[in-house]
């Protein structure tokens, strides 16, 4: 493994939130990250978090995994912390940046990583579940091979070249536990940060979310004996019935049909 | 007051000499013609009823007593009646106000649900202020009609099976440069999701992800883990969340192709940073049932589990098993379909020796294309399946294991 590709790496934390109790956690996708990075071994390994200093306790869940210390840039309440975190992260120049997908907790729309891959002009990848320096023979410096995941379990390889901001896929390996001892010995450093006020978040109106009632397909126009049926009968199959054929017919047809519906080539 | 209306006096004895026939043996009558001017509306023929809803004379007489009367007309001919589909209007947008952009996913090459749900979503702020929905996909627009869109922007077709998504963000930020929409609509699935953020990302502005009500004036997402609802105006720029619409049902567009002054390449100047980008092949079995895209399912019918794991294992598929095989302990009980097992959505099942309890077919109501293989042709699941086969699934397995080799090797 050639250290030289992943040699500084950062790691953005966000401050999770218990779906059910809304307790403040450590952030599930953001502690995968957290243990990709520490899987790769970097030489430097940054951890970031950006927001009021007055969360700083549920970071310690972080420094739980088996980190020394954690760089928390203090922001005012309800300021928006990208430029923050760009001017952070210009001044540390990591190779890679590992993030969760979307916060669990504030606006949560998922555009932080690829705002910070504008800010850092760097390639953005989304849902990694497995990262590595490229063994390919030609293996140049900044070139990584990934692995991203993609709907109904399928996976796909990539090469990326240069400053690299990955995603981490729920998929990607489980994070460690938390221990209790390194989360109170380990370091939260405070560093004062500059960062104006979300003036769009502060415009927009929140009110508690209501689980609405399920969509369901409504069969609009024709009879209403069609309708009745519509929403009364399951999909029957109209189609081909061979009864008896010989073993060779039988599995003829099978194949013929799986060819033709794009699943075997 | 007596009506206007003149009387006309029947002569019985007249009318009947007039269709009595001579010629022959002895006289004959002509059926009656029906004279349709004369005849009072309020009054019902049952005789014209009855032709008019025979559909098929030979070998039997048969009736379909729900068709309309305006298409009772046509009803002389002998054989199957062409079910007369009712004709949408075609509804044209010639000069729209402003356009909505649609940034479909298309995975495949088929419109997805998705894909219509966001055209539904679109049309709702078209529709609004006189505005014209324009679809952006790789592929023709053809199939776009029936789900509501005006106009179509075809990507070229090259980028379909590629991922390179700087490629499509800039063709995106060519679009908005462009035609200025209004809106600019996305699927809030991986593709495009990534590709909304990166479009938002390169113009600066606002991403409202994942909305899940739409309004002219007002949208509404879910923030902070699910709990909260956030309200604002429809910015220029949106996700739109899977299954929060309705796609359009009985309405066709005109997806006409758009003439824009540039051909749509604008990303192929764009070094991408991204490269070498190739499927891996995912071991089957490893998959969940929920997840997989084609399952080998087993039911009582199979004895021959050697062949079954072999079948699976040729055929790249998911196996499974009906509640009555997981309790024999033949597969783990994760592998069960149905109500107490997984409900799947794969695109294709092909089931062995299972004859389709309610409780199994409740599990695969979401499968696209089924194919069983029974022994009973009374089964429910061979009346369920695309393609049935009546034979024994222990015949018919080497069968398609050997057909498989034969053609690999080929």
């Amino acid at each position: 493994m050639t250290d030289a590709a992943m040699g500084n790496v950062a790691v953005l934390l966000s401050i999770g939130r218990h779906p059910v109790s809304g307790r403040s956690r450590r952030a599930a996708t953001d502690a995968q990250a957290l243990e990709m990075a520490l899987a790769l071994r970097p030489r430097r390994l940054t951890a970031i978090h950006a927001g009021p200093a007055a969360d700083a306790e549920a970071l310690r869940a972080y420094l739980g995994m088996g980190l020394e210390r954690l760089t928390l840039l203090v922001l005012p309440e309800g300021a928006d912390p990208v430029e923050a975190l760009i001017t952070h992260l210009r001044h540390l120049a990591p190779s890679l940046v590992l993030t969760g997908r979307q916060a669990e907790d504030g606006e949560s729309s998922g555009m932080l990583p690829y705002l910070i891959a504008r800010g850092l002009d760097a390639a953005i990848v989304p849902d990694v579940v497995r990262i590595g320096p490229a063994d390919t023979p030609d293996a140049t410096y900044g070139k990584a091979d990934l692995v991203q995941a993609l709907p109904r379990g399928q996976r796909r390889a990539l090469t990326v070249t240069g400053r690299l901001i990955a995603t981490v896929h729920p998929s990607a390996p489980p994070a460690r536990a938390s221990a209790f001892g390194p989360a109170r010995r380990g370091v939260i450093e405070p560093v004062a940060a500059q960062a104006a006020a979300d003036l769009f978040l502060s415009d927009c109106e929140h009110r508690p979310w209501r689980p609405k009632p399920k969509l369901m397909r409504v069969k609009r126009g024709g009879s209403a004996l069609d309708r009745l049926k519509a929403a009364t009968e399951s999909k029957s199959g109209k189609g081909q019935l061979l009864i008896n054929p010989t073993a060779e017919a039988g599995a003829l047809a099978i194949y013929d049909n799986l060819v033709e519906q794009g699943i075997l080539p | 007051m007596t009506s206007p209306q003149i009387r006309h006096r029947v002569d019985p004895r007249a009318e009947r000499a007039a269709r009595t026939i001579l010629t022959g043996q002895r006289p004959r009558l002509l059926r009656q013609p029906v004279a349709t001017a004369t005849v009072n509306e309020r009054r019902r023929d049952p005789r014209a009823i009855r032709d008019a809803a025979l559909v098929q004379r030979q070998p039997r007489p048969r009736y379909d007593w729900a068709r309309d009367a305006a298409s009772a007309g046509t009803t002389a001919a002998v054989g199957v009646a062409v079910a007369n589909a009712p004709v949408i209007p075609l509804q044209v947008i010639a000069e729209p106000a402003y356009l909505v952009l649609a940034m479909l996913d298309r995975p495949g090459g088929e419109v997805s649900e998705h894909d219509r749900q966001v055209i539904a979503a679109a049309r709702l702020l078209a529709d609004a202020g006189g505005g014209a929905v324009v679809t952006v996909a790789t592929g023709s627009g053809e199939a776009l009609a029936e789900a509501g869109s005006d106009r179509h922007v075809a990507l070229p077709d090259g980028w379909a099976d590629d991922y390179v998504p700087e490629r499509r963000a800039a063709a995106a930020a060519a679009l908005m440069a462009s035609l200025s929409p209004r809106h600019i609509l996305f699927p809030d699935s991986p593709d495009g999701g990534d590709l909304a953020r990166r479009v938002a990302a390169a113009a600066g502005e606002r991403l409202f992800a994942g909305v899940q009500s739409l309004g002219p004036d007002r949208a509404t997402r879910q923030s902070a883990g699910g709990s909260l609802e956030t309200g604002h105006r429809p910015t220029r720029l949106m996700t739109v969340a899977a299954d929060a619409f309705a796609p359009l049902d009985g309405v066709r567009h005109e997806a006409r192709p758009l003439d824009l002054a540039t051909p749509v390449v604008a990303g192929e100047e764009v070094l991408p940073r991204l490269g070498c980008a190739r499927r891996l092949a995912v071991d089957p079995d490893a998959l969940s049932l929920s997840e997989t895209d084609f399952i080998l399912s087993a039911g009582n019918g199979v004895t021959d589990w050697q062949s079954f794991a072999e079948l699976g294992e040729a055929l790249g598929a998911t196996r499974a098993g009906s509640r009555v095989v997981c309790d024999a302990g033949h597969l783990p009980r994760e592998r069960q379909v149905g109500a107490s097992g997984t409900v799947v959505s794969a695109r294709c099942y092909l089931a062995f020796g299972i004859a389709g309890a309610p409780q199994h077919l409740q599990g695969i109501t979401g499968v696209k294309h089924v194919i069983a293989i029974n022994t009973d042709l009374h089964a429910e699941m061979i009346k369920r399946a695309d393609l049935s086969i009546v034979a024994d699934a222990q015949e018919i397995m080497p069968a398609l294991i050997r057909l498989i080799r034969e053609r690999r090797h080929d």
